[in-house]
C-alpha cells in the first residue's frame, strides 16, 4: 500500500513497528505521517490536494481553530508590538503607581508606574521570539541526530543514545539554570539553554520514525530499483518521518514559553528591567499580601496560559488532521 | 534480571559522572573567583596564593577528580556566604523536600488515577467530558501561576499557614506541606489522568477483560483487579520520573511558598551567586533523578515480563 495513493492517503500509516511502541509518547510516534506528500520516483503528484484535505479536516476542529486564532494573534502582536503599545513599557511615572485597570491603562500600572498592558505586549514579543527560535533550533539538532542514529545504527546509534541519556538526566529547569549562568544573562543564553535541554525528545521521535520507515516496503522498493542512501533519506524517509515530530515541536512551544517564564521568575536569564512575563509575575509576588494589586500577576499569568493553550490546541488539531484514526484518543 | 539491573546501574553511573563533569565545567571552570573585579583589584601574586590554597592551580582534570572523590565521601565544599559546610545545608533541607515530595506523590496518584479511571469507565459521559476539559485547561497552567494564586487567595486561611510565614508561630509539618504539595501535584495529575484514561480504555478492550466479565465477575472486580492493575504500567513510569523531579528540588514551588527545602536553597544560592551550593544542589538533583529513573526501569522490567526477558 505504499506509496500512499491519493484517495487512501490519510488512512495509510507506516504500519506495525511505529504503532507498537509502548512509550508514553506512543501516540505521537504512531501519528505516522500520511499528511506529507511522499514524493515517489515520479515526482509530487498530489501535494496541494493533500494539504487541502488536511486543512479541511483541521478546520472542522473548533478547538484547533481557536488555537490557530490565538497563535496568529500573538504572532501579529509580536511583530507589530513596537508600534502598537500605547506607552513605552520601560517608561516610569512615579505619580501614577499601582493603578488598577482603567481606560487609560488597560491592565493598570506597576510599582514604578509603568503601563502593564505595554509590558505584557512587549513580553509577547519576547515569548514568541524565544519560543519559535528554541523550537526551530531543537528541530534542526534533533532531526539530524535522530535521523543519523536511526539510519546508521550501530556505533552511531549507541553514542547518540548515551548523549541523549546524559542530557535527559538534568531536571529541565535545573539544567537550564546551570547553562544560563555559564553563558551569561540575556535572551540568547536562554535560547541556548532551552535548546540544549529540549532536542532529545525530537531526536528520539525521529529515530523511532526512521527505524520504522527504514523497513517499510516502499523504501525497499526504492532501494531495489537502485536509489542511493542519500536519495532514500531525502526523498523517501525524511518527508514521511517529519510530520509527527513537527506536531510534537509545535505543542512544545507552549512548554518553552513556560520554561522561559520560570527561569526569569527565578531571576535567571533576561535582565531585571525587561518586562518578560515571568519577571512581571515575580515582581508581583512581592506584593501578594497587599490588597487591590492582583492585576500585577493576573494579566501576565493569563497571557502565559492563553499562549500555552493556543499552541497545545494547534498541535492537537494538527495531529488529528494528519491522522483521523487517532481522533478522540488520549 | 540480574544482568539487566547491572547494565542499568553502570549506565546510570556513567550518566552521573559525565553530567557532573558538565556542571563542574559550567560552574567553576568558566569564571575565576580571584580575578580583579570592578570594586577590588587583586594583585596577581595574592590571586596565585589563593588559587594554590583551593587547589585551583592544578590542571582541570585533576581538579575534577578531586571533586568527584570529595563528592563520594560526602564533602561538598564550604558555602561562600556563611562558611558552612554545604553538606550540612543539604542535610538540613533534604528531609523537608522528601516529605513534600511524598505528600505531592500521594495527591498526584489519588487525583490523577481516580480521575483517569472515572473518565475511562464512564466513557463519553458527563464525567469523561469534565475530566477532559479540566485536564486540557490544567496543562496550560504553569505551576507558578497556580502557586501564586494559592498564596494570594488561600494561604493564611483555615489550616494553611500564611506566606511569608511568621516565625513566631510553630506550624506542624503536615500543615506546612499541604499547599505546596497540592500545587506540585494538581498540574501533573492532569497528565496522569490522561495517561490513565488512555491505557484503561486500551486494556478494557482486551480479551481477558471480556473473559472476566463473561465468567460473571462483578464489574467492580473486573475494573479493580483486571483492568486497573494492568493499565498502571505507563503511569508508573510517569509518576516515577515526576517523583525524581520533585525530590531533585521543586525550585519554583518551594520558592513561592518559602518552603525550606533543597529547591528553595538553590533559588537563594542563585540570587547570592553561591557557586558551591549551586553546584552541590544541581549534582544532587541529577543523582536523585538518575536514581529514580533507574528504579522505574527496574520496576517496569519487574512488572512486565516481556521487557525482563527480552
Amino acid at each position: 500500500m505504499n506509496p500512499p495513493p491519493p484517495s487512501t492517503g490519510p488512512t495509510t500509516t507506516a504500519a506495525g513497528p511505529a504503532g507498537t511502541a509502548d512509550t508514553p509518547a506512543a501516540d505521537a510516534v504512531a501519528t505516522a505521517l500520511p499528511g506529507v506528500p511522499s514524493a515517489g520516483p515520479v515526482g509530487r503528484p498530489q501535494g496541494p490536494g493533500q494539504f487541502r484535505e488536511i486543512w479541511r479536516r483541521y478546520r472542522r476542529n473548533k478547538l484547533a481553530m481557536a488555537g490557530l486564532v490565538i497563535v496568529a494573534f500573538e504572532l501579529v502582536i509580536a511583530i507589530i508590538s513596537p508600534f502598537s503599545t500605547p506607552y513605552d513599557p520601560f517608561e516610569q511615572n512615579l505619580l501614577n503607581t499601582l493603578q488598577p485597570p482603567s481606560a487609560a491603562h488597560f491592565f493598570g500600572t506597576d510599582v514604578l508606574g509603568r503601563d502593564l498592558y505595554s509590558g505584557v505586549v512587549y513580553g509577547t514579543r519576547l515569548a514568541m521570539i524565544v519560543g519559535v527560535s528554541t523550537v526551530l533550533f531543537s528541530l534542526v539538532l534533533g532531526l539530524s541526530l535522530g535521523a543519523l542514529a536511526g539510519f546508521k545504527g550501530g556505533l552511531w546509534d549507541a553514542v547518540i543514545a548515551r548523549i541523549i541519556d546524559i542530557f535527559l538526566a538534568f531536571p529541565a529547569l535545573v539544567g537550564a539554570i546551570v547553562i544560563v549562568r555559564a553563558t551569561g544573562n540575556g535572551v540568547v543564553p536562554v535560547v541556548v539553554a532551552l535548546v540544549a535541554l529540549g532536542w532529545m525528545t525530537t531526536a528520539r521521535l525521529m529515530r523511532g520514525q526512521v527505524l520504522a520507515l527504514r523497513e517499510a516496503e516502499y523504501v525497499e522498493a526504492a532501494r531495489s530499483i537502485g536509489a542511493g542512501t542519500g536519495r532514500i533519506l531525502r526523498r523517501h524517509i525524511l518527508p514521511n518521518a517529519v510530520a509527527p515530530v513537527l506536531v510534537y515541536s509545535l505543542t512544545s512551544i507552549g512548554v518553552v514559553v513556560v520554561a522561559m517564564a520560570s527561569l526569569s521568575y527565578l531571576g535567571v536569564g533576561v535582565p531585571p528591567d525587561v518586562p518578560e512575563w515571568g519577571r512581571l509575575i515575580s515582581t508581583a509576588a512581592k506584593y501578594l499580601s497587599v490588597d487591590g494589586v492582583a492585576h500585577l500577576w493576573f494579566f501576565p499569568s493569563l497571557a502565559i496560559m492563553i499562549t500555552t493553550l493556543g499552541f497545545a490546541f494547534v498541535g492537537d488539531g494538527l495531529r488529528d488532521a494528519l491522522d483521523p484514526k487517532l481522533r478522540g484518543g488520549n | 534480571m540480574g544482568r539487566f539491573v547491572l547494565r542499568r546501574v553502570l549506565q546510570g553511573i556513567l550518566v552521573v559522572v559525565v553530567a557532573t563533569l558538565l556542571i563542574f565545567l559550567a560552574t567553576f571552570a568558566l569564571g575565576d573567583p580571584f580575578a580583579s573585579s570592578g570594586e577590588k583589584a587583586v594583585p596577581p601574586e595574592i590571586a596565585a596564593i589563593n588559587r594554590a590554597k583551593f587547589g585551583m592551580d592544578q590542571p582541570l582534570p585533576l581538579q575534577f577528580l578531586h571533586y568527584l572523590g570529595n563528592l563520594f565521601t560526602g564533602d561538598l565544599g564550604i558555602d561562600f556566604d556563611q562558611r558552612r559546610p554545604v553538606t550540612e545545608l543539604i542535610a538540613a533541607t533534604l528531609p523537608n523536600t522528601i516529605r513534600l515530595s511524598l505528600v505531592a506523590l500521594v495527591f498526584l496518584i489519588l487525583i490523577g488515577v481516580s480521575a483517569g479511571v472515572l473518565a475511562a469507565v464512564r466513557r463519553y459521559s458527563f464525567w469523561d467530558a469534565l475530566v477532559t476539559v479540566i485536564t486540557t485547561i490544567m496543562i496550560g497552567i504553569p505551576t507558578f501561576v497556580l502557586g501564586i494564586f494559592l498564596v494570594a487567595n488561600v494561604s493564611g486561611w483555615g489550616p494553611f499557614p500564611p506566606v511569608p510565614r511568621s516565625f513566631t508561630i510553630e506550624v506542624p509539618w503536615y500543615q506546612d506541606v499541604l499547599l505546596p504539595g497540592l500545587t506540585l501535584a494538581v498540574i501533573e495529575s492532569a497528565f496522569v489522568a490522561r495517561l490513565m484514561r488512555g491505557s484503561m480504555l486500551e486494556v478494557m478492550r482486551a480479551d481477558y477483560v471480556r473473559t472476566a466479565r463473561a465468567k460473571g465477575l462483578p464489574e467492580s472486580t473486573v475494573i479493580t483487579k483486571h483492568a486497573m492493575r494492568n493499565s498502571l504500567l505507563p503511569v508508573v513510569t510517569f509518576v516515577g520520573l515526576t517523583l525524581g523531579t520533585y525530590i531533585g528540588g521543586a525550585i519554583i514551588t518551594e520558592t513561592i511558598f518559602q518552603y525550606n527545602g533543597t529547591g528553595y536553597l538553590l533559588a537563594r544560592a542563585i540570587s547570592t551567586n553561591n557557586s558551591p551550593v549551586i553546584m552541590a544542589v544541581v549534582v544532587y538533583s541529577v543523582i536523585a533523578y538518575v536514581l529514580l529513573s533507574m528504579i522505574v526501569d527496574v520496576l517496569y522490567a519487574y512488572l512486565d515480563p516481556r521487557i525482563r526477558l527480552s
